[in-house]
């Protein structure tokens, strides 16, 4: 996820990273791991925080102001079964959510031009 | 070929949904305007879907099933033999480029096999033996070390500054990246494509020999790996 700030949405946050902010904690799925001090009074989320929490390293470009946020270290790739659900554009332009299919069998292919 | 399988399997409850790993939306608009899909053709052009699913390669694909639970991690997913794959290599091509084509004659082939599991999955769900556990999934997904994280991060940042900025200020962060996380095609093919493509170039270069800029190229690390025939990791069905 790249940043601009060390505060972020929950709501963007979720999209990119699959993890949401509860009251019990940052979740993804079933799985729950408490987080005090993540949430702001503001509501916004400090990154610094979380980062730790969930081993998920930031690494920062001074020169041009940036940071990113990679996945959680040290587990497995998909830490839980639940699909992520991020947001893209279909071919008209148009929002597109793979919750949008609830009901349907899925076969979400990755191909690109190169 | 997809789309082919999405209009057979449509009416018995299967979508195909398609996501182009590309950056530049341009590059995937021709080969999506030639399939005609019909099902939904998305165009990921952040990465993004690169580690919520797990891609380290294309073509892969996950399964899902009708709650959202994933139930088949990202793998080599062919549904059709690839024609490269019984290619005659012409006479008379440059070295590299012939030794690329061989290396492209080894990769390996389960389409057939993929392609039956699919339509076994459609017809039987959680009963299919090819449809995984929650813990079966999470098990094969492999792991995520500290330096593929980080490799995940670096490579997002040279993504922005390739489009914010240009390609000069990308390359430092893609090369991290890669160095971090070698086993990782994706972000080597699309960093090594956007070096050697030209402007005007009417398709992508394919044969990405980026060692002017990256240090290695698609045939160096093939041939690094153990040859084309280890290029894509066997799928476990």
């Amino acid at each position: 996820m790249l940043l601009t700030s060390l505060r972020a949405e929950p709501s963007e946050f979720a999209a990119r990273t699959g993890w949401e902010a509860k009251p019990e904690g940052l979740c993804r799925g079933e799985i729950c791991v408490p987080a005090p001090g993540a949430i702001g009074d503001d509501g916004t989320l400090d990154v610094e925080v979380i980062a730790e929490r969930l081993r998920m390293p930031l690494v920062h470009d001074a020169e041009h102001g940036l940071w990113a946020l990679g996945p959680g270290a040290s587990g497995p790739a998909l830490p839980c079964a639940t699909a992520a659900d991020p947001v893209l554009e279909d071919r008209d332009g148009n929002p597109f959510r793979l919750s949008s299919l609830r009901g349907r069998k899925v076969l979400r292919r990755a191909w690109a031009s190169w | 070929m997809w789309q082919r399988l999405h209009a057979e399997l449509e009416d018995r409850g299967l979508t195909v949904v398609t996501v182009a790993l590309d950056i530049d939306p341009a590059d995937a608009r021709p080969f999506i305007d030639a399939a005609e899909p019909t099902h939904p053709s998305l165009v990921d052009t952040a990465h993004v879907t690169d580690q919520l699913f797990g891609f380290t390669n294309v073509p892969m694909a996950v399964w899902i099933d009708e709650s959202g639970t994933i139930v088949r991690p990202a793998e080599h997913a062919s549904v059709q033999r690839s024609p490269l794959r019984d290619m005659e290599v012409p006479e008379g091509l440059p070295d590299r480029l012939d030794r690329m084509f061989r290396e492209v004659r080894k990769l390996g082939d389960q389409s057939e096999e993929y392609r039956a599991a699919i339509i076994d999955w459609v017809e039987h769900g959680p009963a299919s033996p090819y449809a995984l556990t929650p813990d079966e999934v999470t098990a094969r997904s492999g792991g995520c070390s500290e330096e593929q994280a980080r490799a995940a991060a670096c490579f997002e940042l040279g993504q922005h500054l390739w489009r914010t900025i240009g390609e000069e200020a990308a390359i430092p962060w893609w090369k991290e990246a890669h160095a971090l996380y070698p086993e990782n095609w994706t972000y080597k093919r699309q960093a090594w494509t956007l070096a050697t493509t030209a402007d005007d170039a009417a398709a992508p270069d394919l044969i990405q020999e980026a060692g002017e800029v990256y240090g290695t190229s698609w045939l160096d690390d093939v041939l690094r790996l153990g040859g084309g025939e280890r290029y894509y990791p066997e799928v476990q069905l």
